[in-house]
């Protein structure tokens, strides 16, 4: 599991690549640490090369969302594999997510 | 005579002193010889020189008796012619004679007849001994014409006084006679005219006693022969004027006694050695003086010698008895001194015999025989030293054989023994060989099933015996161990390598092949440090491509590199060591992958492809072309024959994982897989890789309570139309199915962050299940396709 923490033209983005699971979770979040930290920013998660993701993941993607909400932040999904869709409309993700 | 030569050519003793005894045998004979020669002569001379002078005495005696006569003759004589015409005179004159020399025997003063007219024709005054006295009568009678006689023509005939042949004197008077010798001689008066003979007479007998009175040797005796060799005196008495001395060579003819007679006849003096009467002797002889006549002493060798010879034969016999008991001692005294000899060599035969411990006798001797018992206890003592050691070491040996046989059995039983064969599976068969050089060997093969998957290694250790079977037996277990958790055989390999390497005090390395064959898929992957690439023997022959990794065991920190490939479906894996292309014949020549891919062409030709027939074909090329030389390097050799399974077929999988999340992507990827194979596509496969994910994270994180550890076991069965998973813990009870599930309709501020998972499960799995079973909580889910 890869993640890339990039900022530009306003908003910071954060590109995912590889498998979400439970075991690769905790280094994704401490990775996603200046998403946390970031404040008046867009948030792009870029999800082109996410191939798998398990509740842990969600979970992850669920914290991002109420913490930037929080700070009147937008979070933005970008790019969605199929396999990641899937799960997202299984959870009702779909619903709480913005999509670009 | 041969037993005789046998045994002294068997006894030191009896030959060493019959050699001692010669020699000294020879040098007594040589000794004694001189000195019975010399002591002989000696003999013989002091023989010669007493005989000779007794003979000189004796003819001096006989010489001064016959003078005495002559003498005593002339003085009658010379009274006689004073008183011629005295008849009565002529008595005195005799009788004087006669007592003035009393061994004279008798004496007569003769007249021609009718000299004395008055007396008658006849006048002898005769004069004899009778007894101790003397009887002087008037000899002359009718009877006894002395006239006639010998001893009164002699002197006259011959004109000068002689001694007569001896004779017959008879008395007449007394009827006597007495064989005598007569000294005559001629009394003549003034006008020389013969008147008369003076007759002195000399008794044989006591002539003859007087010779012989005097004797050299007790055998010896005197002999006296006159002019014409009759004897005069002899001991025989017999023949004592009636024979000669040749008398008996008439008979029995004698050269020596003839010569000898003629010798003394002739007067000569001499010695002379001959046989007398069969008796060997030395006669010595010597002539009388005027009597004509010569005297021999006769002396019997045995007398001469006699002593001597008794000398000589006491000295003999006290010789030979003395080189006898010479014999006898040494014998006994160097068969005493050899003993100690005898019972060495018994002690020794003993020892031969294997008694190491037989007690040598202490002689106490200091001599070589002592020595020689010194140096044989010190030789047994190092023999049963050796001997010991021998035994130990041979017992140590023996005892490290056995070791060596029963590892070789352990080492053997270490590897895998039920090959799968096309009856007992449908998807794979395997099977393998491996031929230690020594009994045991450094070569290794392994392989087993787990969640579908076979696992399978091959290996060649450095070096070969003991310390590779060592080093083998290590590599096995920690590719068991590691491999049992491991699905990937990069990580098994790394694994391995860490786990060698840090134990690996000796630089000992071995180069290994990890392979793990996804059975539902013929997805192989693979990594290889450094072994012999295999064969891939399907369609194409062709050597499976593998990067180059250091061999296990010199770097612990290494990172393996991981292959895949695709197994197409009849296609055989062949695996092999070094022992094979190396294999060498008698020339030095190797085998070489030429011929291995030679071997395998003709397999793949005649559609032998199963691992077994591969297996046999390359093991009898291999015999073929080593032939009698000695097996170099153990041989392995190991094939697998991947076919598709069947569809429809039930087929049963499982893993086993720690309750660790980090466990989370093998669990994935074996669901994954699963799914695959079962012929779902990319969305349901991951979706369904979720839902197990959640069921087992669930399981992880809540049967387990933080810090406990456990595993988490699961099983899927896939059919055509379905796949269903039991997950299997032995932790607290949990069901899952009793949590709350997650509202996911709510807004992303009213959203909880629990209870996602049992939801994806849910609508993911078309059933979910929970029990539990004894100690085990036990969920089963399952997915129509």
């Amino acid at each position: 599991m890869k993640t890339t923490i990039l900022e530009k033209d306003g908003n910071i983005t954060a590109i995912l690549e590889g498998r979400l699971d439970t075991a690769t979770a905790p280094e994704t979040e401490k990775a996603m640490k200046p998403i946390y930290d970031s404040e008046g920013k867009d948030i792009i998660l870029d999800c082109a090369g996410l191939e798998y993701i398990s509740s842990a993941g969600l979970r992850i993607f669920l914290c991002i969302l109420q913490k930037a909400q929080g700070k009147g932040q937008e979070v933005y999904i970008k790019n969605m594999t199929d396999n990641v869709r899937a799960v997202f409309a299984m959870t009702g993700f779909s619903n709480i997510f913005k999509f670009k | 005579m041969k037993e005789i030569i046998q045994y002294i050519r068997r006894k030191l003793s009896v030959r060493v002193s019959l050699w001692v005894v010669l020699f000294a045998a020879i040098i007594f004979i040589l000794a004694l010889g001189f000195l019975f020669y010399q002591a002989r002569e000696a003999v013989r001379q002091e023989a010669i020189s007493r005989a000779t002078q007794i003979l000189d005495k004796t003819s001096l005696r006989v010489e001064g008796i016959l003078n005495r006569v002559e003498v005593a003759s002339d003085m009658t004589k010379w009274l006689a012619l004073r008183h011629p015409d005295q008849a009565d005179s002529m008595f005195v004159y005799s009788r004087s004679m006669l007592q003035n020399n009393p061994d004279f025997y008798n004496c007569s003063i003769a007249f021609e007849p009718d000299h004395f007219k008055e007396r008658g024709r006849y006048f002898s005054a005769y004069t004899k001994h009778i007894g101790d006295s003397l009887r002087t009568i008037q000899g002359g009678s009718d009877n006894y014409q002395y006239f006639f006689m010998d001893w009164y023509l002699m002197p006259q005939l011959l004109d000068k006084p002689c001694w007569t042949e001896p004779y017959m004197d008879n008395d007449v008077s007394t009827n006597t006679s007495e064989m005598v010798t007569s000294y005559c001689q001629a009394l003549k008066d003034k006008t020389g005219k013969f008147i008369g003979v003076i007759n002195t007479s000399l008794s044989i007998t006591w002539l003859s006693q007087t010779i012989s009175e005097t004797k050299p040797y007790p055998h010896s005796y005197s002999i006296m022969i006159g002019r014409g060799g009759t004897y005069f005196v002899h001991p025989d008495s017999t023949k004592i004027t009636r024979q000669t001395i040749f008398t008996q060579t008439i008979e029995h003819p004698d050269t020596a006694l003839i010569a000898l007679g003629r010798a003394m006849q002739r007067g000569e003096e001499g010695i002379k050695r001959m046989n007398l009467d069969g008796t060997p002797s030395y006669v010595f002889y010597k002539p009388l003086g005027k009597t004509g006549c010569s005297m021999a002493i006769v002396c019997p060798e045995s007398d001469i010698f006699g002593g001597f010879d008794r000398l000589r034969h006491a000295v003999m016999t006290i010789v030979v008895v003395g080189l006898l008991l010479m014999l006898y001692l040494f014998i006994r005294i160097i068969t005493r001194e050899l003993s100690p000899l005898h019972r060495l060599a018994k002690e020794a035969e003993n020892i031969a015999s294997g008694q190491f411990d037989a007690e040598l006798p202490d002689f106490q001797r200091i001599d070589e025989i002592g020595q020689l018992t010194q140096s044989f206890a010190g030789m047994q003592q190092s023999l049963v030293k050796y001997i010991k050691e021998l035994k130990d070491t041979t017992a140590q040996k023996a005892s490290i054989e056995r070791d060596i046989h029963i590892a070789s059995g352990i080492q053997m039983g270490m590897l895998p023994e039920n090959f799968p064969t096309k009856e007992d599976r449908d998807d794979v068969q395997l099977f393998a060989s491996l031929t230690p050089a020594k009994d045991v060997g450094g070569d290794l093969f392994d392989f087993y099933f787990r969640d579908d998957k076979l696992f399978f290694c091959i290996g060649d250790v450095s070096g070969k015996g003991v310390p590779a079977s060592l080093f083998m037996a290590v590599t096995r277990a920690v590719f068991r161990t590691v491999s049992f958790h491991e699905s990937m055989p990069d990580r098994i390999m790394t694994s391995i390598n860490m786990t060698m390497g840090e134990m690996n005090k000796t630089h000992m390395f071995v180069t290994l092949f990890v392979g793990v064959l996804d059975l539902p898929t013929g997805h192989l992957h693979y990594c290889n440090a450094g072994h012999d690439a295999p064969l891939l023997v399907g369609n194409e022959i062709h050597e499976l491509q593998c990067d180059s990794n250091i061999p296990v065991g010199f770097m612990p920190s290494w990172k393996y590199t991981l292959q895949e490939t695709l197994i197409p479906q009849g296609t055989t894996i062949f695996l092999f060591t070094d022992g094979l292309t190396e294999a060498m014949n008698i020339n030095y020549e190797q085998f070489q992958m030429e011929r291995v891919n030679e071997v395998a062409a003709r397999a793949l030709a005649q559609q032998q492809l199963e691992p077994k027939q591969i297996i046999s074909m390359m093991t009898d090329a291999v015999h073929q072309f080593v032939g009698d030389a000695e097996q170099s390097d153990d041989l392995t050799m190991m094939a697998i024959q991947y076919m598709q399974p069947q569809n429809g077929a039930k087929r049963i999988q499982s893993i086993t994982l720690d309750n660790d999340t980090q466990e989370v992507p093998q669990l994935n990827n074996f669901v994954n897989e699963i799914c695959k194979s079962a012929g779902l596509d990319e969305i349901s496969s991951s979706q369904i890789t979720v839902a197990i994910e959640e069921a087992v994270v669930n399981t992880m994180s809540y049967a387990y309570p933080v810090g406990t550890h456990g595993s988490v076991k699961i099983e899927v069965t896939a059919t055509k139309e379905s796949i269903e998973f039991t997950i299997t813990d032995s932790g607290i009870p949990f069901d899952p199915t009793a949590q709350e599930e997650a509202d996911t309709t709510l807004p992303a501020n009213k959203r909880r962050i629990g209870g996602l998972g049992i939801h994806i499960v849910r609508q993911v799995m078309d059933s979910i299940h929970y029990e539990r079973m004894g100690n085990s909580n036990v969920l089963t889910l399952k997915k129509q396709i």
